[in-house]
């Protein structure tokens, strides 16, 4: 899709992006989800919580230097009628090492902030992420499939958020290499975090789905500005 | 590959979307409607569309069928569940025409009010005497579907516990949702998981269903039946085997996986569905009589719908018998020969994963080859199963070979040929 650049359209550049989907159980998430919108299920009573670390490169985002960021969503339904995404989220925690880049978020993007992260630490090599902020460690997540196999694309995301009572959209577009992938394995670990909403997972959180980008190489997030719902 | 998936989406971009894209969408219109029927007649323009491809036939080892644009191709079947072929057997039709004669076309009422007819009775009582145990009883639903949707709901009440093997089938998940009791699940097959879950909640004060199946059709593996009931005995859960893909087959007389692991008087409810090994359709439940009294009242899909329809239920009452006959002795040495033939022309070159049964699955990966590869293997010569995300996990889609008793050596032979040649054009031979 051609995105043409305008005052509704920011595109940031983004050279690490690890996202886990973590299945959690529905009644442990609906309170964060607007009455307009519904909880996507992998199964009777089983929800998903994305959760995406990202590094953006000095420049990434207009003059901000290098920082790294951390979101926190629920995976629900999206608004088939804008087109077909592979999934909507409903953003309910953002972090960053960035003041700045919380600011802007909260202003341009309406994103729920709760805070400075202390500590975030990238394992290129590994594919992994460690990030805390003063009320402790967040979490660790790292790759959990033996081998990766990108894939070139752009895809499509809806996100939702809260502006004041009203709910917002904003189509999402990623463009680099990704690679998805099921495999069933040790992808970290949650705590029961302020960021997460304090919601308990497993002591090992089950992975639905992961998506990774080649850590070093540029990708680009087209993220429009958000639209009443 | 790379480029391959390149072309693939520049030339058949319907491949992109995958059917849980179209579950759901927010907002007061039904966009998902619009959206499903935009992706619908792209593969229907493409003519790819090789869902619910009329079948101009018996369900037999060769069919033939008529695709959306008229074309009619001859084909080996391996996508039917008619394990034993009795759907067109010549005793099973007959039977079915003397009951259509006898009772007409349509039961015409709830099996609790008026739609019970003798034939209905005798198929419950020959389900009792295959099994051959004093105090059991059988209850008739007009679907399998039904079966475990009724009986979930009728024995499980809000506050109480479902706990289903993750692969577990889309009725047994319904049964729960419907019943309003708490839902968990535990890692396919994996007993220990199973106590873990069951640890958590409070098993003491607590009413518990465990669920799970004698056969999965996702991997073709047998449950694991004897782990499984002796950790839901230990904590005083109630167990229920869905045998849809097992009854007739497994098991030293068909019993079942129940009978292969001796644990028929341990479970407390069997399921079973008519449509698949008993060449039919409708469903029972096999339990203590107690049990399929209370349900014939208080199973909600069973009270609420008709009856079996009696030619059916007339048939089903000589498959049953054939079953338990030298005929279904012979059938299911058959059917485990034919298995494990087709296996062994395929194991060494394709991913076949965990199957041990007469359900073999073809790993061939990525999602976005479902709708080509079926049109392929169609064109080339067979008709298969598809089974693709998200029912299963990311590249992990795959075609699954319902191999029957009534395949001949050559049939599995052609089936294996064509398989493979797709192998080698879509690239998921094993050492591709």
């Amino acid at each position: 899709m051609k995105h043409t650049p305008s005052e509704d359209l920011l595109v940031w550049e983004f050279d690490f992006a690890l996202t886990t989907f973590f299945e959690v159980e529905t009644s442990q998430i609906e309170k964060y989800i607007p009455k307009q919108l519904s909880p996507m299920e992998v199964s009777p009573g089983l929800g998903l919580i994305n959760v995406t670390g990202f590094n953006f490169p000095a420049g990434g985002l207009g003059h901000l230097p290098e920082f790294q960021e951390l979101i926190c969503s629920i995976i629900v339904s999206p608004d088939l009628s804008r087109g077909v995404p592979k999934f909507a989220m409903h953003v309910i925690s953002l972090a960053s090492t960035s003041q700045e880049h919380l600011d802007h978020s909260a202003e341009y993007y309406k994103l729920p902030i709760h805070g400075l992260l202390t500590d975030a630490k990238i394992d290129r090599d590994k594919v992994a992420i460690d990030y805390s902020d003063n009320d402790g460690q967040i979490l660790q997540m790292s790759n959990c499939s033996p081998k990766l196999d990108y894939r070139n694309d752009e895809r499509y995301f809806q996100a939702y958020t809260m502006d004041g009572d009203d709910l917002t959209i904003a189509n999402c577009y990623i463009e680099s290499p990704l690679f998805e992938h099921q495999v069933v394995g040790n992808a970290g670990s949650l705590n029961v975090h302020p960021f997460l909403k304090n919601i308990d997972f497993d002591v090992e959180p089950t992975p639905y789905l992961q998506m990774i980008s080649p850590p070093g190489q540029k990708g680009r997030q087209f993220y429009y500005r958000p639209e009443k719902f | 590959m790379s480029d391959f998936f390149e072309k693939l989406k520049k030339e058949e971009p319907y491949t992109e979307y995958t059917l849980d894209m179209f579950s759901k969408s927010a907002g007061k219109e039904a966009s998902e409607v619009g959206q499903f029927n935009n992706w619908r007649n792209m593969v229907s323009d493409a003519d790819k569309y090789t869902f619910e491809v009329p079948h101009l036939g018996a369900q037999k080892p060769e069919i033939s069928i008529k695709r959306e644009n008229g074309d009619r191709y001859d084909l080996i079947s391996f996508s039917s569940y008619n394990y034993l072929g009795y759907s067109y057997h010549p005793d099973v039709i007959q039977a079915g025409k003397d009951a259509l004669d006898k009772y007409g076309l349509g039961a015409t009422g709830s099996p609790l009010l008026n739609g019970t007819f003798e034939v209905h009775k005798e198929l419950e009582q020959s389900i009792v005497d295959f099994y051959g145990l004093d105090g059991y009883g059988a209850t008739l639903f007009s679907s399998g579907y039904g079966v475990s949707l009724g009986v979930i709901s009728a024995f499980i009440h809000k506050n109480d516990h479902v706990i289903c093997d993750r692969s577990s089938h889309a009725c047994i998940f319904d049964g729960a949702i419907l019943s309003q009791g708490k839902i968990s699940l535990f890692k396919h097959n994996d007993a220990e998981h199973l106590e873990k879950v069951i640890q958590r909640i409070d098993h003491k004060n607590s009413r518990i269903l465990v669920c799970c199946e004698g056969v999965y059709s996702t991997d073709g593996d047998y449950g694991n039946l004897k782990d499984i009931v002796t950790v839901a005995k230990k904590y005083g859960a109630a167990v229920l085997v869905d045998e849809a893909h097992s009854l007739l087959l497994a098991g030293k007389n068909g019993k079942g996986v129940c009978e292969h692991y001796d644990v028929i008087e341990d479970v407390d409810m069997i399921v079973a569905t008519f449509s698949k090994s008993f060449g039919g359709v409708g469903g029972c439940l096999y339990a203590k009589k107690e049990l399929t009294n209370y349900m014939n009242y208080y199973a909600r899909s069973r009270m609420f719908s008709c009856a079996l329809d009696p030619a059916v239920t007339g048939g089903l009452v000589k498959a049953v018998e054939l079953a338990g006959s030298e005929d279904g002795d012979i059938k299911r040495k058959r059917i485990i020969e034919n298995s494990d033939y087709l296996r062994s022309l395929l194991q060494d070159k394709v991913d076949i994963g965990t199957s041990t049964t007469w359900i073999v699955p073809i790993i061939y990966g990525d999602e976005r080859l479902t709708l080509p590869v079926s049109d392929y293997l169609q064109k080339e010569g067979i008709d298969i199963s598809l089974m693709t995300f998200p029912a299963v996990s990311k590249n992990r889609s795959r075609i699954r070979a319902f191999v029957t008793s009534e395949h001949t050596k050559e049939q599995l032979d052609k089936g294996a040929e064509v398989i493979l040649k797709a192998a080698k054009k879509y690239n998921f031979l094993k050492d591709s």
